[in-house]
Order: C-alpha cells, then structure tokens, then sequence
C-alpha cells in the first residue's frame, strides 16, 4: 500500500482526472455588493423547497448560505467514495437515511441546474438519529425540516449567475460561475 | 495588537477552485484574481483528495485520506501582511469517504482539491487602509 501521508512522503498527492487539464484553475467573480437575508426554513418543508422558494420570491438566483443548527424530520446525506466505474475519480455514494437527526452547522449554495431549475448544493455537520456525529452532502430535496423551522443566512450574488456546467476535466456536471448576459 | 478593528464589508466573490489545488493558496489566489486585501470566508464546500489538519498546539496533525474528503464547514479569514504576502487561515470540520468527522487547521499545503472547491468571501475594508 503506497504512503498517503504527506507528512512521511513529503508532499500531498496530485490525482489524475479523466478529463483534459484546463490550465485555468481558479474561476472567480464577484460582486460590488452582497444582499443579505436571513431565511427561516419552514416546518415540514423539504430544504431545497424551503430555500429555494423565497429565494425564487425575492428574485435571487445566486447565493451562499450558512444554515445555523436545528431538527429535521428527516434527512438523507451521501458521501464520495472512488467511482467504481472509474469514469470519474469519485462518484456520489447511494443515499444513506440519517432519520430524525440535528444538523450542527450546514453551508448551501443556490445556483441553477443544467435542466434551469434551481439547484442547491449542501454539505453539513449533524448527528443522526442512531446518535452518530457524521458529515457529507446533503440531499435538500429528502431531507425534511422539522417543527421548529430552521434560520439561514443569505448571502445573494446579484451581478454573476452561478450554473451547474458539465466539467470536461473531472467528468461531472458542477456549479461554475459566469457573467450575468 | 488592535483589539477592535474598525471597517465595512465590501465586494463578494465566489471562486471555484479545479482538482489538485490547495485549499488555502486557491482562496489566496482568488483574493489576488479579484484584487481583495482582506477577507472573511462566507461560505465553502468541496472536496479534498485527503485533508491534513492541525488538531494540538504542539504541531499534531491529523491526516484523513480520500478520496474524496468532504469539506463540511469553513470559518477564516484572509488578510494581507506587510510584506507584500497575503495569508488565508481556515480551520474547518471534515467528512470522510464512511461520512466520519475530523476538525482542526487546514495545514497550507495540505489539503489538495479533490472535484472541486466552492468558496465565498466578503471582502472586509479596514476603517484605517493601511491594514
């Protein structure tokens, strides 16, 4: 089994990708100024149709948000082992049920999916219902709020979209940021 | 050392950062792309192809293999030094490939992106600009 600790090898690992290397690796934008929301998910409401509805109200296509602690009903997370296809170097793992469980701390962005639709990409801290600390990506669309509602911090980007874009290098459609046209 | 620092929030930019970056200069190179001094992370998720942490005062660092290790949390700032350099310093709650937790100090240099890293900084303007 080779060394993957970088501090007996010396240095980190450089993974190999599928795709062409694109030589421009960071793609950045921004905006004069940032809108700021404070948002209260809604009991019962799924935390994509809880985020993305009064977003779609207000008009905010772009945004970071920090997602402060709080129950849900339910939620369903996923991790990212190797692909065993090996068509990309890692792959979404099947979902995994966490029950009734507390998530610590949550960060989402809302951006736009492929189809146009709003998507939002979640990764968070909680503890599950069997009592387990865990983390991953959430899946906003199973996951649940539960009765007390939960409060989000809103950071809208008003003069860039962010667009899920197919990714020639690691083989997988993700959120890139372009200029408004 | 100023205890209170004095100043307004300004620009905000989000940055995707590509596979085999490191985390802490890619958010580095994104203040030096977008021509920001001084910084706070707003927001940040992605993957490492493993994460090294600081976990002890005494150095101990802590290494979560991948890939990919999931970044689940992020607080930091960036802030620009006298000498021409600018510095990002994060620490932050990792997620490994059994969904398992780690935190600590995103050691620079150790922490290479694995599919892709998203971050959103809010540019902090100091009353006084020299800082």
């Amino acid at each position: 089994m080779p060394l993957t600790d970088p501090w007996q090898t010396g240095r980190v690992r450089t993974l190999q990708h599928p795709g062409r290397f694109d030589p421009v690796r960071i793609k950045s934008k921004h905006s004069d100024s940032a809108r700021h929301f404070r948002v209260t998910l809604q009991p019962g409401k799924s935390l994509y149709d809880g985020l993305v509805e009064p977003m779609r109200a207000a008009n905010i296509e772009a945004a970071s948000t920090t997602i402060l602690g709080g129950w849900y009903a339910e939620l369903n997370y996923c991790v990212a082992p190797p692909d065993p296809q090996k068509e990309a170097i890692v792959r979404y793992s099947a979902p995994i049920y966490g029950g009734e469980s507390y998530m610590v701390f949550g960060n989402a962005t809302l951006g736009v999916s492929m189809k146009g639709t709003p998507m939002v990409h979640c990764h968070a801290a909680f503890v599950r219902e069997d009592g387990a600390l865990k983390g991953g990506h959430i899946i906003p669309e199973t996951t649940i709020v539960g009765r007390d509602g939960i409060s989000v911090l809103v950071t809208a980007m008003d003069d860039f979209v962010l667009r899920q874009a197919y990714d020639p290098e690691t083989k997988i459609p993700l959120f890139q940021p372009f200029a408004r046209t | 050392m100023t205890i209170v620092e004095h100043g307004a929030m300004g620009r905000v930019a989000y940055a995707r950062i590509a596979p085999n970056e490191d985390l802490v200069q890619g958010i580095e190179k994104t203040c030096l792309a977008e021509g920001i001094r001084n910084a706070f992370v707003r927001g940040a998720l992605g993957s490492l192809v493993d994460a090294t942490l600081v976990t002890k005062s005494d150095g101990t660092r802590v290494l979560v293999n991948g890939p990919a290790v999931e970044v689940v949390s992020i607080a930091g700032e960036v802030r620009a030094g006298p000498d021409n350099t600018i510095a990002a310093a994060l620490s932050g709650v990792v997620a490994d490939t059994d969904g398992q937790v780690f935190g600590g100090f995103f050691v620079p240099g150790g922490n290479t992106v694995c599919m892709t890293f998203e971050v959103t900084l809010e540019e902090w303007l100091p009353a006084d600009a020299s800082a």
